[in-house]
């Protein structure tokens, strides 16, 4: 009896203590000062740096101190070739995946330039994956770029349009 | 740790922005062109889309009488043909108001101006106030009337600032603007510095409103660009030059264009409040409005958007999110346009907002907003489904396709063929010459583009061959009102670069009609031209609604008289007013086929 106590005892402490984890890793979308203090307000792409379009953007942390943060920009200054295909950026200090597929640390842009799909590019222009985007229809009050919690990840929505963040 | 990596990678990021703060450009690296926000899908096409389009079997409903009247003699001119900067390509807007009180409405327009003229060396254009004699003959009054304003003009908004029971105007000009107080002798004087409104930078269409309820008119001015004449962004004239080389210009489609307005400074907005003297405040901060993110403000309205009693604002901004404050009664106002919906489109985008027109086209007892936009992109309708609450219902209602290849300017919800049902105008042209030179399916000078209500759903209503709406101009400035007293609505068109057009009104199959001049009681704290009332007009198993609004259309003032097309109806059932002051009355009305005027507080025996 008292061994079957102890194996529940241990049985629940790592439950517990799994739980605690999934808790950490979970997902709170940034607002405010919060998100003011992590986002960029310009950001380097391909040969210019662009002042970000503050009102559109976005930034998650998972658990404690792991951060996602997007914003589109203004691409002005860009030739049209560039801007066809880049919109913003995407900046994560933790391995992430995006709709599953895994994405390492550091800067990146992304743009829409392949219909129904989200590419992420390194900071040269060159792509480096392209993930499906799924289309919220009954999304009543789209942005242009906005973050929601979604399960233990975030949505990065363009429109209606979105894709799932997840730490890894 | 990971916090101070993002931080580092922040400020990595950031440098090169510290950089370019510091020791900022003579020019610009390059900005976006104008309307960067639209889709822009690059598309080649065979023909163009915005040009040529008639249909033979269509009636003629708008007849183009400039030619016979004296307005064919003014010219609008705003800088140079090429467009290199943006200043050149927005003016101007056009009046139809009664400033001589003589019961006939008169056309004011604006004019633009050079750089040449601006630096005194050569002699500025000058905006053209013409006296309606009656049976399309117009007297050119500008000079008596001294109201030329000789500035780089872009709007005007009429409105009886003072009470005094006559309408005077406030000019938006790049650069000082304008308020003219109408003497009533047939002359104005520029009181714009004497009271305080003497607003600098790039004013655009402003709106008169009494948002505090002291039944003195206020003035709110949105701002657009700041430009800076001495530090001019990189120009596309330059492009083959010698020493260009390196220049990164702006393009559109891959085009070297004019700059702007995205990858420039945009200008706040600006409220005045009328004090008890007479003279104005900046209220803007403390109000609420006076717009920090500097979004690019064009078009402007206060109207009543909920059901309370004080007076609401919106603001079409182009590139950037629109704006909806809702009063709160305490002299300030709350921004909402993000949850209204009225920020973005259905699609949560970013539009070119331009021109701006206001009114109940379902008949629901609510005002709904049109909006133009670039072309490569829609027009938006905004659907008020109460509480606050906007729908874009652009597509659902016609107005979405059929406007995609057009650059919308002035647009304005009227009733042409007196049916009873709000139809809808809109002015269209490019800011781009280029435009004539690729097969974008575009076109610099457009059609305008006229749309008739079937009951809450638009459709576009055809140009026969050689008629007025077959014709295509580079449309801007826009102006509705009944000019020769037939009951039919007449149009005023203010081109860029060209001479004005002047649209009477022929349809032929057309319904009764009843136009309103309302008259507030000061008294009881309520602006003596009733700016802030609403009309409601019932007739049989319909309820139609109207607002007696300054400004919007764009950069452009209606006349303020209320016209209600009635249909087969032959007497009223019943018409109600609400006040500025909140005060609703309800009225008789003896007869139809006319224009009665309604004083607050007094019955409408004599009317």
């Amino acid at each position: 009896m008292k061994h079957s106590f102890k194996h529940f005892a241990v049985v629940a402490a790592l439950l517990l203590a799994a739980g605690s984890a999934v808790a950490q890793e979970r997902a709170t979308i940034l607002a405010g000062p919060e998100l003011t203090r992590v986002v960029p307000t310009g950001f380097y792409f391909q040969g210019l740096s662009a002042p970000t379009q503050m009102r559109n953007s976005a930034a998650a942390r998972f658990g404690k101190d792991r951060y996602v943060i997007s914003g589109l920009v203004d691409t002005s200054g860009y030739s049209a070739d560039v801007r066809a295909k880049y919109v913003g950026f995407l900046i994560t200090d933790s391995p992430i995946t995006l709709n599953g597929e895994s994405l390492q640390p550091g800067a990146y842009g992304f743009g829409f330039a392949t219909e129904g799909k989200l590419t992420v590019m390194d900071l040269a222009g060159k792509d480096l994956m392209s993930v499906s985007i799924t289309n919220d229809k009954d999304l009543r009050r789209p942005r242009p770029l906005m973050m929601t919690a979604d399960g233990g990840g975030v949505r990065l929505y363009n429109g209606k349009n979105y894709i799932v963040i997840a730490a890894q | 740790m990971r916090q101070q990596i993002v931080s580092l990678v922040c400020i990595t990021f950031l440098v090169p922005f510290a950089v370019l703060g510091q020791t900022p450009p003579k020019k610009p690296e390059s900005q976006q062109p104008m309307g960067g926000a639209s889709t822009g899908a690059p598309a080649t096409y065979t023909s163009r889309r915005t040009v040529g389009i008639t249909d033979p079997n269509a009636p003629v409903v708008f007849e183009d009488v400039t030619d016979k009247t004296s307005l064919a003699s003014f010219r609008h001119r705003s800088g140079e043909a090429a467009k290199d900067y943006i200043f050149e390509t927005p003016s101007g807007g056009v009046a139809i108001f009664d400033y001589d009180s003589d019961g006939r409405r008169d056309i004011y327009l604006v004019n633009g101006s050079t750089s040449a003229a601006m630096r005194g060396k050569e002699k500025a254009p000058r905006a053209a106030l013409y006296r309606n004699l009656g049976n399309w003959k117009f007297e050119d009054v500008t000079e008596k009337a001294g109201v030329a304003n000789e500035r780089w003009g872009f709007s005007v908004a009429v409105g009886d600032y003072n009470n005094d029971g006559r309408a005077d105007m406030f000019v938006g000009n790049f650069g000082v603007s304008r308020l003219y107080r109408n003497n009533g002798d047939g002359t104005f004087t520029d009181v714009a510095e004497k009271l305080g409104v003497a607003r600098k930078g790039w004013s655009t269409g402003a709106s008169w409103g009494d948002y505090d309820g002291d039944g003195r008119l206020d003035l709110f001015v949105p701002g657009y660009v700041q430009i800076d004449l001495a530090n001019l962004p990189p120009n596309p004239s330059d492009v083959n030059k010698s020493g260009s080389v390196g220049q990164n210009f702006c393009q559109f489609r891959g085009a070297p264009v004019m700059c702007g307005p995205r990858g420039l400074p945009g200008e706040g907005d600006t409220l005045y409040h009328q004090k008890a003297d007479g003279t104005f405040e900046d209220v803007s901060v403390k109000a609420g409005v006076s717009d920090p993110e500097k979004y690019y403000g064009f078009s402007s309205a206060f109207v009543h958007v909920n059901d309370d009693k004080l007076l609401d604002l919106i603001v079409a901004n182009d590139s950037t999110p629109n704006q909806l404050y809702v009063n709160k009664g305490n002299g300030t106002f709350e921004e909402i346009g993000y949850p209204s919906g009225v920020a973005l489109n259905e699609n949560g985008r970013e539009q070119a907002g331009m021109g701006l027109a206001v009114g109940d086209y379902d008949n629901d007892g609510r005002v709904d907003f049109h909006i133009t936009n670039f072309s490569d992109d829609s027009n938006t309708l905004y659907h008020n489904d109460g509480d606050d609450n906007f729908t874009d219902l652009t597509f659902q209602a016609g107005l979405g396709e059929v406007s995609i290849p057009f650059l919308g300017w002035g647009t304005s919800f009227l009733d042409f063929d007196n049916d009873g049902w709000l139809d809808l105008f809109v002015v269209n042209g490019h800011v781009y010459p280029a435009v004539d030179a690729h097969q974008w399916g575009t076109s610099y000078a457009q059609q305008a583009l006229l749309f008739r209500n079937v009951k809450g759903k638009f459709e576009r209503v055809g140009a026969p061959p050689g008629s007025a709406l077959a014709n295509a101009w580079p449309g801007r400035g826009l102006a509705a009102g009944d000019l020769d007293d037939d009951g039919r609505i007449d149009l005023v068109i203010n081109n860029l670069d060209a001479k004005p057009v002047v649209l009477r009104n022929v349809a032929a199959t057309t319904g009764h009609w009843l136009g309103l001049r309302l008259i507030g009681d000061v008294a009881k704290k309520s602006p003596r031209d009733a700016i802030g009332s609403t009309a409601y007009v019932t007739t049989g198993a319909v309820r139609q609604r109207q607002d007696v609004v300054s400004g919007a259309v764009y950069c452009s003032q209606n006349d303020m008289t209320l016209h209600f097309g009635l249909g087969a109806a032959t007497k009223i059932d019943k018409l109600e007013i609400k006040w500025p002051d909140g005060s609703v009355e309800t009225f008789d009305v003896p007869a139809v086929d006319k224009i009665i005027t309604i004083t607050q507080g007094k019955s409408c025996k004599s009317c």
